[in-house]
């Protein structure tokens, strides 16, 4: 019951009683609340007594609604009373400050910056990335060359590791994608190829636009996903257990330790799995070929090995080369740059990802100009 | 090469003017101190004094914006500072706050770990080693374990082991006692003072339970907040009994500040 009393007239005051029954508690503030609501809203009242002789129970949330009650009366100049308070209630009340008046102090507010505070900000915080990022290329250049003539600080154990992760464990994946990428593009080419009976021509079209883009191309973007990704969770997670920090002040070199072994192992199995993704979808075309186009297989691997030559597969090797050094880097850079909260490994994971797909792209770009620049 | 270090100069580790701070938030303004060989210094104060960040800065994980840190000797914070890190670190160990080993690894291979990167030893001394360093934090039947199947106190233990496995001169510990029961952390503490005893190792330890602080410190280093810097040094008894300074009379006397519900600010703050 909201136990509120009618308008009682005296002394030229309007004072309005409030005798709540029952708890007030969770589950029972909501209504009180409202009926309270009513009650300051009404401009005719001038005092307010609250009787709690049927309350039984009151908890932190029946607490503030008498001390916010308390409060926006005082705030309305209007006289608030207490009374008939249980003794079993008194230690409470006075626990929680409901006997003196409160000094109301509000939640500090984040002020809002101005758009050119924020601009100015996301500009040092742009430029302080890419001197993190200068920092990192630099270590690791130094640390390349080194790492790779000394065999103990080569750490094949690591490297075979990550080429087990990295390489191997995404063969199907790579499979799958390539081959079927070699099936639809069989399939949409010889819908106009036919048309001229020049069905043959879908091995060149397979073969030639697989080996020199779409193989370094897919794969790099998958090992983008799968390896970035697993990079920077990784390390990312070490920097929020101290790992990291441990591994320096024990002096280890984090480069050498943690950050080479990964990108030479992406050195490796990125051409591999590039020339696996190359055979999947010749594969995938060949079985278009064979299924829809009155091709043999024979005819089909005979007109690829024709029209592929070495520099073909060549480029799309040192594209892949490239791409992979490029996909571990940024996931290693990406997993040093978390800060210490679960919230920022997801982030950086995320970030490695898109990263590591917009340096393919630009890379695949160079390139591309590059080889047209050389006629490879 | 290791720095020749004379025996008379028996300073250990030598902070002059030390500010730290990250960004425009200063943390430690001009804080100096030294420790001597064969101390334990406890270093404590109230959450966010910036005992973590003195800590950092001691061990060269935070290059300080003022002021310097000499640690046997060598200059850690200025020109050269690179060199004298690389030294430095086969010569201190630290145990991070929640152990930091490398989940990837068993405990035995995370203390095997700075010996194979910096001893020249065979495998199978390595192997001895690493036992005998188990055996003195009493982790010997979970050498095999990794860091994720064991509890709080056995990880710290291990991580104590791995601080220790090139018989480091100095000792950081970052919070050692935290989270742990009465019994463990009182083990802990007898380590450190039976390997201060008998190796001689100097030790700094960042704690503020007043037991581990009470049973170890040679001398007590306290830091405040809002003074940013050293409020107070000294052994652990006089400052509970004879220090002027109120704020550390109440820590060590655990007196809490009144924070009520509705109590006005003023009260609080008295």
């Amino acid at each position: 019951m909201t136990g509120l009393g009618p308008p009682r007239e005296g002394g030229g005051t309007e004072r309005r009683l409030w005798a709540p029954t029952g708890p007030l508690t969770l589950k029972t503030v909501t209504d009180h609340w409202k009926t309270l609501q009513n009650l300051l809203a009404d401009p005719s009242v001038r005092a307010v007594r609250v009787d709690l002789s049927g309350v039984d129970a009151v908890d932190s949330a029946g607490l503030v609604l008498l001390k916010s009650l308390r409060d926006r009366c005082a705030a309305a100049a209007i006289p608030y009373e207490l009374t008939h308070v249980p003794e079993s209630l008194r230690p409470f009340f006075a626990f929680g400050g409901l006997d003196r008046p409160g000094v109301k102090k509000s939640l500090p507010q984040k002020t809002a910056a101005n758009p050119l505070e924020r601009l100015g900000r996301l500009t040092l915080e742009t430029l302080q990335d890419v001197r993190e990022l200068i920092q990192f290329v630099g270590s690791v250049t130094v640390a390349f060359f080194p790492c790779c003539l000394q065999p103990k600080r080569f750490r094949l154990k690591e490297v075979l590791y990550y080429v087990q992760r990295s390489g191997s464990e995404a063969m199907p994946i790579i499979f799958l994608v390539s081959f079927l990428m070699g099936l639809i593009m069989a399939f949409q080419a010889a819908v106009q190829l036919r048309q001229f009976g020049a069905n043959i021509f879908v091995a060149d079209l397979v073969s030639l636009a697989l080996t020199r883009e779409l193989g370094p191309l897919m794969t790099a973007i998958i090992l983008a996903g799968r390896s970035a990704a697993a990079f920077a969770a990784e390390i990312g997670t070490m920097r929020v257990n101290e790992e990291v920090d441990a591994l320096t002040v024990m002096g280890f070199n984090v480069t050498e330790f943690l950050i080479m072994p990964k990108v030479n192992a992406l050195a490796l199995s990125g051409p591999l799995l590039t020339l696996f993704a190359n055979a999947s979808g010749i594969f995938g075309g060949m079985v278009v070929g064979a299924l829809g186009l009155d091709l043999t297989p024979a005819s089909f691997l005979l007109e690829a090995a024709e029209i592929l030559s070495p520099a073909d597969v060549l480029s799309g090797l040192v594209k892949s080369f490239a791409f992979s050094i490029l996909v571990a880097l940024v996931g290693c850079l990406r997993g040093l740059q978390t800060e210490k909260s679960a919230d920022s490994v997801g982030r950086m994971t995320t970030s490695a990802v898109v990263t590591s797909i917009f340096c393919i792209i630009l890379a695949d770009a160079v390139f591309t100009v590059l080889f047209h620049v050389f006629d490879i | 090469m290791d720095e020749v270090i004379p025996r008379a100069a028996d300073v250990m580790i030598q902070a002059d003017g030390l500010t730290v701070g990250y960004g425009e938030h200063l943390v430690l303004k001009d804080v100096t101190f030294s420790v001597h060989r064969g101390e334990i210094v406890t270093v404590l104060g109230g959450s966010g004094c910036g005992k973590s960040t003195l800590l950092k800065a001691l061990i060269g994980l935070i290059r300080p914006l003022a002021g310097s840190v000499r640690i046997r000797g060598a200059d850690i914070t200025g020109p050269g500072r690179s060199a004298a890190l690389d030294r430095m670190r086969r010569h201190i160990g630290v145990l991070f706050q929640y152990g930091a080993l490398l989940g990837s690894l068993s405990i035995a291979d995370n203390v095997a770990m700075p010996l194979e990167e910096f001893t020249d030893l065979p495998p199978s001394l390595i192997a001895d080693i690493v036992r005998f360093k188990l055996e003195m934090v009493g982790l010997t039947d979970y050498a095999h374990f990794m860091p994720a199947e064991l509890s709080g106190g056995m990880r710290k233990r291990a991580a104590l082991a791995r601080a220790m496995a090139l018989d480091p001169e100095i000792l950081f510990c970052d919070e050692p006692s935290a989270g742990l029961d009465p019994i463990t952390a009182a083990e802990l503490d007898e380590l450190l003072l039976e390997w201060n005893r008998a190796l001689g190792i100097t030790m700094v330890v960042i704690t503020h339970e007043l037991a581990s602080i009470e049973a170890i410190s040679t001398r007590c280093l306290m830091l405040d907040g809002s003074a940013k810097g050293i409020i107070a040094v000294g052994r652990p008894d006089e400052l509970k009994k004879d220090s002027a300074d109120p704020r550390v009379r109440a820590f060590f006397h655990r007196q809490p500040r009144l924070l009520r519900a509705g109590a006005s600010s003023a009260a609080a703050e008295g």
